[in-house]
Protein backbone atom coordinates (compact mmCIF):
# COMPACT_ATOMS: atom_id res chain seq x y z
CA UNK A 1 0.00 0.00 0.00
CA UNK A 2 1.68 3.59 -0.91
CA UNK A 3 0.62 6.55 0.66
CA UNK A 4 -2.00 7.55 -2.18
CA UNK A 5 -3.68 4.60 -1.56
CA UNK A 6 -3.92 5.05 2.28
CA UNK A 7 -4.90 8.33 2.04
CA UNK A 8 -8.05 6.99 -0.68
CA UNK A 9 -9.37 4.14 1.34
CA UNK A 10 -9.40 6.42 4.65
CA UNK A 11 -6.77 4.05 5.90
CA UNK A 12 -6.14 5.74 8.92
CA UNK A 13 -9.78 6.24 10.18
CA UNK A 14 -10.31 2.48 9.18
CA UNK A 15 -7.58 1.31 11.18
CA UNK A 16 -8.47 2.95 13.95
CA UNK A 17 -11.89 1.21 14.26
CA UNK A 18 -10.51 -1.92 13.05
CA UNK A 19 -12.33 -2.15 9.78
CA UNK A 20 -9.15 -3.56 8.13
CA UNK A 21 -9.01 -7.23 6.84
CA UNK A 22 -5.72 -8.23 8.29
CA UNK A 23 -4.22 -7.87 5.23
CA UNK A 24 -4.64 -4.96 4.56
CA UNK A 25 -3.75 -4.14 7.99
CA UNK A 26 -0.40 -5.77 7.52
CA UNK A 27 0.20 -3.50 4.62
CA UNK A 28 -0.80 0.05 6.49
CA UNK A 29 1.20 -0.96 8.87
CA UNK A 30 4.36 -1.57 6.90
CA UNK A 31 3.40 1.60 5.09
CA UNK A 32 2.50 3.39 8.21
CA UNK A 33 5.87 2.40 9.68
CA UNK A 34 7.58 4.43 6.79
CA UNK A 35 5.70 7.43 6.01
CA UNK A 36 6.04 9.81 9.14
CA UNK A 37 2.30 11.46 7.66
CA UNK A 38 0.89 8.72 7.61
CA UNK A 39 2.08 7.91 11.23
CA UNK A 40 1.55 11.78 12.70
CA UNK A 41 -2.10 10.98 11.16
CA UNK A 42 -2.77 8.04 13.03
CA UNK A 43 -1.27 8.82 16.63
CA UNK A 44 -3.43 12.78 15.86
CA UNK A 45 -6.55 10.61 15.62
CA UNK A 46 -5.80 8.01 18.53
CA UNK A 47 -4.97 10.68 20.47
CA UNK A 48 -8.29 12.13 20.26
CA UNK A 49 -9.65 8.89 20.77
CA UNK A 50 -7.89 8.16 23.62
CA UNK A 51 -8.90 11.80 25.11
CA UNK A 52 -12.64 11.58 23.88
CA UNK A 53 -12.88 8.28 26.29
CA UNK A 54 -11.91 10.58 29.11
CA UNK A 55 -14.21 13.36 28.51
CA UNK A 56 -16.87 11.35 27.79
CA UNK A 57 -16.88 9.27 30.79
CA UNK A 58 -17.33 12.25 32.85
CA UNK A 59 -20.19 11.64 34.60
CA UNK A 60 -23.68 13.78 34.73
CA UNK A 61 -22.82 17.45 32.74
CA UNK A 62 -24.32 16.92 29.24
CA UNK A 63 -21.31 18.89 27.04
CA UNK A 64 -23.09 22.14 25.86
CA UNK A 65 -24.03 21.90 21.97
CA UNK A 66 -22.53 25.45 21.23
CA UNK A 67 -25.05 27.22 18.81
CA UNK A 68 -23.30 28.82 15.57
CA UNK A 69 -23.45 32.51 15.93
CA UNK A 70 -26.57 33.80 13.80
CA UNK A 71 -25.26 34.89 10.38
CA UNK A 72 -25.57 38.45 9.61
CA UNK A 73 -28.45 38.44 7.58
CA UNK A 74 -27.97 41.51 4.82
CA UNK A 75 -31.39 44.51 4.88
CA UNK A 76 -31.41 42.89 1.00
CA UNK A 77 -34.16 44.09 -1.42
CA UNK A 78 -37.08 42.18 0.11
CA UNK A 79 -35.93 42.85 4.09
CA UNK A 80 -38.95 44.90 4.48
CA UNK A 81 -40.82 41.78 4.30
CA UNK A 82 -40.08 40.61 7.35
CA UNK A 83 -42.92 40.01 10.16
CA UNK A 84 -41.82 42.57 12.57
CA UNK A 85 -41.91 45.63 9.94
CA UNK A 86 -44.87 44.15 7.61
CA UNK A 87 -47.41 43.73 9.86
CA UNK A 88 -47.52 47.44 11.43
CA UNK A 89 -47.46 48.81 7.75
CA UNK A 90 -50.12 46.29 6.49
CA UNK A 91 -52.27 47.22 8.95
CA UNK A 92 -51.81 51.05 8.15
CA UNK A 93 -52.66 50.32 4.40
CA UNK A 94 -55.48 48.59 5.35
CA UNK A 95 -56.50 51.36 8.01
CA UNK A 96 -56.46 53.63 4.84
CA UNK A 97 -57.93 51.73 2.56
CA UNK A 98 -61.25 51.47 4.72
CA UNK A 99 -61.10 55.11 5.53
CA UNK A 100 -61.07 55.64 1.92
CA UNK A 101 -63.89 53.41 1.22
CA UNK A 102 -66.38 54.03 4.28
CA UNK A 103 -65.65 57.95 4.24
CA UNK A 104 -63.93 59.36 1.46
CA UNK A 105 -65.34 58.19 -1.54
CA UNK A 106 -69.73 57.95 -0.11
CA UNK A 107 -69.15 61.45 0.90
CA UNK A 108 -67.10 61.85 -3.06
CA UNK A 109 -70.37 59.96 -4.52
CA UNK A 110 -72.36 61.81 -2.28
CA UNK A 111 -71.52 65.27 -3.41
CA UNK A 112 -71.22 64.43 -6.82
CA UNK A 113 -74.78 63.43 -7.49
CA UNK A 114 -76.05 66.62 -5.91
CA UNK A 115 -78.06 69.21 -7.76
CA UNK A 116 -75.32 71.81 -9.01
CA UNK A 117 -76.45 75.42 -8.06
CA UNK A 118 -74.46 78.71 -9.14
CA UNK A 119 -73.91 81.03 -11.54
CA UNK A 120 -73.57 79.97 -15.76
CA UNK A 121 -71.96 82.00 -17.98
CA UNK A 122 -72.19 81.28 -21.75
CA UNK A 123 -69.49 81.10 -24.31
CA UNK A 124 -69.28 80.88 -28.09
CA UNK A 125 -66.39 78.47 -29.02
CA UNK A 126 -66.09 80.04 -32.58
CA UNK A 127 -64.93 83.45 -31.73
CA UNK A 128 -62.29 84.46 -29.71
CA UNK A 129 -63.74 86.88 -27.05
CA UNK A 130 -61.86 90.13 -26.23
CA UNK A 131 -63.57 90.93 -23.35
CA UNK A 132 -63.53 88.93 -19.87
CA UNK A 133 -66.54 87.37 -19.14
CA UNK A 134 -67.71 88.16 -15.63
CA UNK A 135 -68.46 85.70 -12.60
CA UNK A 136 -69.40 86.54 -9.05
CA UNK A 137 -69.18 83.27 -7.10
CA UNK A 138 -68.92 83.14 -3.38
CA UNK A 139 -66.31 81.14 -1.88
CA UNK A 140 -66.33 77.57 -2.72
CA UNK A 141 -68.92 77.60 -4.71
CA UNK A 142 -68.39 76.54 -8.74
CA UNK A 143 -69.70 77.97 -11.62
CA UNK A 144 -71.14 77.09 -15.41
CA UNK A 145 -70.21 77.13 -18.63
CA UNK A 146 -72.27 76.80 -21.47
CA UNK A 147 -70.14 76.40 -24.28
CA UNK A 148 -71.98 77.09 -27.85
CA UNK A 149 -70.43 74.44 -30.18
CA UNK A 150 -70.75 75.17 -34.07
CA UNK A 151 -72.03 71.59 -35.67
CA UNK A 152 -69.51 69.33 -37.01
CA UNK A 153 -66.77 70.66 -39.32
CA UNK A 154 -63.64 69.98 -39.81
CA UNK A 155 -63.80 66.30 -38.67
CA UNK A 156 -63.56 67.65 -35.17
CA UNK A 157 -64.86 64.70 -32.94
CA UNK A 158 -65.03 66.17 -29.72
CA UNK A 159 -63.39 69.48 -28.09
CA UNK A 160 -60.90 69.81 -25.46
CA UNK A 161 -61.41 72.55 -22.86
CA UNK A 162 -58.40 73.85 -20.63
CA UNK A 163 -58.85 76.21 -17.69
CA UNK A 164 -56.10 78.16 -17.07
CA UNK A 165 -55.87 80.24 -13.16
CA UNK A 166 -54.67 83.88 -13.33
CA UNK A 167 -51.16 82.54 -12.54
CA UNK A 168 -51.39 80.89 -15.81
CA UNK A 169 -51.18 77.67 -14.71
CA UNK A 170 -53.23 74.40 -16.33
CA UNK A 171 -56.65 73.85 -13.29
CA UNK A 172 -58.70 71.77 -14.72
CA UNK A 173 -59.12 69.89 -18.05
CA UNK A 174 -62.51 68.35 -19.94
CA UNK A 175 -63.30 67.02 -23.38
CA UNK A 176 -66.50 67.50 -24.76
CA UNK A 177 -68.36 65.55 -27.73
CA UNK A 178 -68.86 67.51 -30.64
CA UNK A 179 -72.38 68.65 -31.38
CA UNK A 180 -74.21 67.46 -34.99
CA UNK A 181 -76.38 70.52 -34.95
CA UNK A 182 -75.79 74.32 -32.96
CA UNK A 183 -76.02 73.21 -29.55
CA UNK A 184 -74.70 74.20 -26.04
CA UNK A 185 -72.91 71.99 -23.66
CA UNK A 186 -72.59 72.20 -19.97
CA UNK A 187 -69.93 72.48 -18.11
CA UNK A 188 -69.76 72.50 -14.75
CA UNK A 189 -66.33 74.23 -12.78
CA UNK A 190 -65.52 73.10 -9.08
CA UNK A 191 -65.51 76.16 -6.72
CA UNK A 192 -61.81 74.52 -5.29
CA UNK A 193 -59.59 76.65 -3.48
CA UNK A 194 -60.18 79.31 -6.24
CA UNK A 195 -59.33 82.84 -5.83
CA UNK A 196 -60.29 86.17 -7.61
CA UNK A 197 -58.89 87.42 -10.86
CA UNK A 198 -58.98 86.47 -14.76
CA UNK A 199 -58.85 82.92 -15.61
CA UNK A 200 -58.05 81.71 -19.29
CA UNK A 201 -60.75 78.75 -21.08
CA UNK A 202 -58.96 77.61 -23.96
CA UNK A 203 -61.40 75.47 -26.33
CA UNK A 204 -59.63 73.40 -28.99
CA UNK A 205 -61.09 71.00 -31.63
CA UNK A 206 -60.17 67.33 -31.39
CA UNK A 207 -60.13 65.15 -34.98
CA UNK A 208 -60.73 61.16 -34.62
CA UNK A 209 -57.83 60.55 -35.12
CA UNK A 210 -56.67 62.95 -31.88
CA UNK A 211 -54.81 65.49 -33.41
CA UNK A 212 -55.70 69.20 -32.28
CA UNK A 213 -57.20 71.97 -34.32
CA UNK A 214 -57.40 75.50 -33.65
CA UNK A 215 -58.11 76.81 -30.74
CA UNK A 216 -59.77 79.59 -29.07
CA UNK A 217 -59.22 81.68 -25.78
CA UNK A 218 -62.34 83.04 -23.80
CA UNK A 219 -61.06 85.23 -19.86
CA UNK A 220 -63.39 84.38 -17.67
CA UNK A 221 -63.20 87.75 -14.77
CA UNK A 222 -63.73 85.60 -11.40
CA UNK A 223 -65.17 87.32 -8.44
CA UNK A 224 -65.25 85.80 -5.07
CA UNK A 225 -67.50 87.51 -2.90
CA UNK B 1 9.15 15.73 19.21
CA UNK B 2 10.32 17.13 15.36
CA UNK B 3 10.40 15.50 12.66
CA UNK B 4 13.38 14.23 11.67
CA UNK B 5 14.51 11.81 8.50
CA UNK B 6 15.14 8.09 8.62
CA UNK B 7 17.91 8.51 6.74
CA UNK B 8 21.37 6.89 6.21
CA UNK B 9 22.82 9.52 8.87
CA UNK B 10 20.38 9.18 11.25
CA UNK B 11 20.91 5.54 11.14
CA UNK B 12 24.63 6.02 11.22
CA UNK B 13 23.99 8.35 14.72
CA UNK B 14 21.91 5.59 16.30
CA UNK B 15 24.43 2.72 15.20
CA UNK B 16 27.08 5.11 17.22
CA UNK B 17 24.64 5.52 19.94
CA UNK B 18 24.03 8.96 19.93
CA UNK B 19 21.51 9.95 22.92
CA UNK B 20 19.38 12.30 21.62
CA UNK B 21 19.18 10.33 18.30
CA UNK B 22 17.95 7.22 20.43
CA UNK B 23 15.62 9.03 22.47
CA UNK B 24 13.79 10.10 19.22
CA UNK B 25 13.86 7.05 17.67
CA UNK B 26 12.53 5.05 21.01
CA UNK B 27 9.61 7.57 21.34
CA UNK B 28 8.70 7.81 17.77
CA UNK B 29 8.29 4.30 17.12
CA UNK B 30 7.07 3.83 20.90
CA UNK B 31 3.34 4.99 20.11
CA UNK B 32 3.35 3.45 16.49
CA UNK B 33 3.96 -0.39 18.14
CA UNK B 34 1.55 0.73 20.97
CA UNK B 35 -1.02 1.06 18.57
CA UNK B 36 0.31 -2.00 16.40
CA UNK B 37 -0.45 -4.37 19.51
CA UNK B 38 -2.94 -3.02 21.35
CA UNK B 39 -5.60 -4.98 18.81
CA UNK B 40 -3.64 -7.53 18.81
CA UNK B 41 -2.82 -8.32 22.58
CA UNK B 42 -5.31 -8.12 25.48
CA UNK B 43 -2.61 -6.97 28.43
CA UNK B 44 -0.68 -3.73 28.60
CA UNK B 45 2.21 -6.09 30.61
CA UNK B 46 1.97 -7.92 27.27
CA UNK B 47 2.77 -4.59 25.26
CA UNK B 48 5.05 -3.78 27.24
CA UNK B 49 7.17 -7.23 26.52
CA UNK B 50 7.09 -7.50 23.13
CA UNK B 51 7.50 -3.17 22.73
CA UNK B 52 10.73 -3.82 24.71
CA UNK B 53 11.93 -6.61 22.86
CA UNK B 54 11.28 -5.30 19.76
CA UNK B 55 13.23 -2.33 20.21
CA UNK B 56 16.12 -4.68 21.96
CA UNK B 57 16.40 -6.89 18.34
CA UNK B 58 16.32 -3.39 16.36
CA UNK B 59 18.91 -1.79 18.27
CA UNK B 60 21.12 -5.46 18.10
CA UNK B 61 20.70 -5.86 14.68
CA UNK B 62 21.79 -1.92 13.74
CA UNK B 63 24.85 -2.79 16.16
CA UNK B 64 25.27 -5.93 13.73
CA UNK B 65 24.68 -3.62 10.84
CA UNK B 66 21.87 -5.71 9.61
CA UNK B 67 19.73 -2.77 8.61
CA UNK B 68 20.74 -2.77 4.36
CA UNK B 69 18.24 -0.27 3.67
CA UNK B 70 18.65 2.79 6.59
CA UNK B 71 15.38 4.97 4.56
CA UNK B 72 13.87 1.56 5.58
CA UNK B 73 14.33 1.72 9.11
CA UNK B 74 10.29 2.20 9.85
CA UNK B 75 9.53 -1.36 7.98
CA UNK B 76 12.44 -2.51 9.39
CA UNK B 77 11.19 -1.59 12.75
CA UNK B 78 7.75 -3.59 11.87
CA UNK B 79 9.03 -6.50 11.03
CA UNK B 80 10.99 -7.02 14.06
CA UNK B 81 7.69 -6.26 15.67
CA UNK B 82 5.84 -8.95 13.80
CA UNK B 83 8.72 -11.32 14.26
CA UNK B 84 8.43 -10.96 18.17
CA UNK B 85 4.81 -10.81 18.44
CA UNK B 86 4.83 -14.35 16.31
CA UNK B 87 6.54 -15.66 19.03
CA UNK B 88 4.70 -14.41 21.37
CA UNK B 89 2.07 -15.83 20.38
CA UNK B 90 3.70 -19.31 20.32
CA UNK B 91 5.24 -18.99 23.77
CA UNK B 92 5.11 -17.01 26.96
CA UNK B 93 8.53 -17.10 27.67
CA UNK B 94 11.05 -17.09 24.70
CA UNK B 95 14.40 -18.99 25.75
CA UNK B 96 15.80 -17.35 22.59
CA UNK B 97 16.05 -13.88 24.30
CA UNK B 98 19.00 -11.51 24.72
CA UNK B 99 21.05 -12.29 27.51
CA UNK B 100 19.80 -9.21 30.61
CA UNK B 101 23.54 -8.05 30.31
CA UNK B 102 23.71 -7.53 26.94
CA UNK B 103 20.33 -5.37 26.35
CA UNK B 104 21.04 -2.21 26.07
CA UNK B 105 19.11 0.16 28.08
CA UNK B 106 16.30 2.24 26.39
CA UNK B 107 16.50 5.47 27.59
CA UNK B 108 13.65 6.79 30.28
CA UNK B 109 11.11 8.68 29.23
CA UNK B 110 11.68 12.18 30.64
CA UNK B 111 9.20 14.36 32.44
CA UNK B 112 8.31 17.15 30.15
CA UNK B 113 6.62 20.08 31.74
CA UNK B 114 6.11 21.59 28.77
CA UNK B 115 4.65 18.33 27.19
CA UNK B 116 2.50 18.40 30.09
CA UNK B 117 1.06 22.09 29.01
CA UNK B 118 0.51 21.35 25.59
CA UNK B 119 -1.11 17.99 26.75
CA UNK B 120 -3.70 20.09 28.81
CA UNK B 121 -3.72 22.24 25.66
CA UNK B 122 -4.68 19.62 23.22
CA UNK B 123 -7.20 17.83 25.81
CA UNK B 124 -9.22 21.39 26.09
CA UNK B 125 -9.42 21.34 22.19
CA UNK B 126 -10.46 17.66 21.99
CA UNK B 127 -13.16 19.14 24.76
CA UNK B 128 -13.78 21.81 22.63
CA UNK B 129 -14.29 19.66 19.44
CA UNK B 130 -16.55 17.41 21.24
CA UNK B 131 -18.75 20.24 22.18
CA UNK B 132 -19.38 21.13 18.24
CA UNK B 133 -20.91 18.26 17.87
CA UNK B 134 -24.15 17.55 17.94
CA UNK B 135 -25.39 15.41 21.00
CA UNK B 136 -26.13 12.16 18.58
CA UNK B 137 -22.52 12.23 16.86
CA UNK B 138 -21.21 12.51 20.66
CA UNK B 139 -23.48 9.73 21.90
CA UNK B 140 -22.23 7.51 18.49
CA UNK B 141 -18.64 8.28 19.81
CA UNK B 142 -18.70 6.86 23.96
CA UNK B 143 -21.16 3.69 22.27
CA UNK B 144 -18.04 3.12 20.07
CA UNK B 145 -14.71 3.92 22.15
CA UNK B 146 -15.83 4.38 25.73
CA UNK B 147 -18.72 1.35 26.05
CA UNK B 148 -16.66 -0.44 23.10
CA UNK B 149 -19.68 -1.84 21.48
CA UNK B 150 -20.24 -3.61 18.33
CA UNK B 151 -19.41 -0.97 15.75
CA UNK B 152 -22.53 -2.64 13.39
CA UNK B 153 -24.71 -2.52 16.64
CA UNK B 154 -24.21 1.05 17.30
CA UNK B 155 -24.44 1.82 13.47
CA UNK B 156 -27.86 0.81 13.56
CA UNK B 157 -29.09 1.90 16.39
CA UNK B 158 -28.28 5.30 15.49
CA UNK B 159 -29.24 5.06 11.93
CA UNK B 160 -25.90 5.66 10.00
CA UNK B 161 -23.60 3.24 8.23
CA UNK B 162 -20.05 2.78 8.91
CA UNK B 163 -19.06 5.14 6.38
CA UNK B 164 -20.84 8.10 8.94
CA UNK B 165 -18.77 7.08 11.61
CA UNK B 166 -15.22 6.93 9.72
CA UNK B 167 -16.06 10.74 8.36
CA UNK B 168 -17.04 11.78 11.57
CA UNK B 169 -13.79 10.63 13.29
CA UNK B 170 -12.28 12.05 9.70
CA UNK B 171 -13.42 15.57 10.67
CA UNK B 172 -12.71 15.49 14.63
CA UNK B 173 -9.11 13.93 13.54
CA UNK B 174 -8.66 17.16 11.00
CA UNK B 175 -9.48 19.64 13.43
CA UNK B 176 -7.35 18.39 16.33
CA UNK B 177 -4.49 17.12 13.75
CA UNK B 178 -2.76 20.86 13.54
CA UNK B 179 -2.45 21.69 17.12
CA UNK B 180 -1.59 17.87 17.58
CA UNK B 181 1.20 18.94 15.10
CA UNK B 182 2.32 21.80 16.90
CA UNK B 183 2.54 20.84 20.13
CA UNK B 184 4.41 17.71 18.97
CA UNK B 185 7.23 19.29 17.17
CA UNK B 186 7.84 22.00 19.86
CA UNK B 187 8.68 19.14 21.94
CA UNK B 188 11.97 17.97 23.00
CA UNK B 189 12.98 14.64 21.16
CA UNK B 190 12.14 11.71 23.60
CA UNK B 191 10.16 13.80 26.09
CA UNK B 192 6.92 12.31 26.93
CA UNK B 193 3.95 13.78 28.86
CA UNK B 194 4.33 13.53 32.74
CA UNK B 195 2.34 10.46 34.05
CA UNK B 196 2.56 8.94 30.52
CA UNK B 197 5.31 6.46 29.36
Amino acid sequence: MDHKEAVRQHATERYLLDELDPELRDQFEEHLFDCQDCAMDVRAAAMFVEQSKAILAEPAVALPVRQPAPATVKPGLFAWLRPAFAVPVFALLLAVIGYQNFVTYPKLTAAANQPQAGPWVSVNVETRGAAPIPVKTSAGEGFGLVLNLPPTKDGFASYGVDLYNPAGKLEWSASVPAASSEEGRQIYIPGRNRVSGTYKLVVHGVTAAGKAGEFTEHPIELQIQ
Amino acid sequence: MQLQSFDESYVERLHAGDFRTQEHFVAYFSELIQLKLRSRLNSPQAIEDVRQETFTRVFAALRDGKLRQPDRLGAFVNSMCNNVLLEHYRASSRSDSLDDDDQPELPDAKVDVLGAIANKQMAEKIRDILEEMPERDRRLLREIFLEERDKDEVCNDFGVDRDYLRVLLHRAKQSFKSLYLKNIEARPPGAVAVGKR
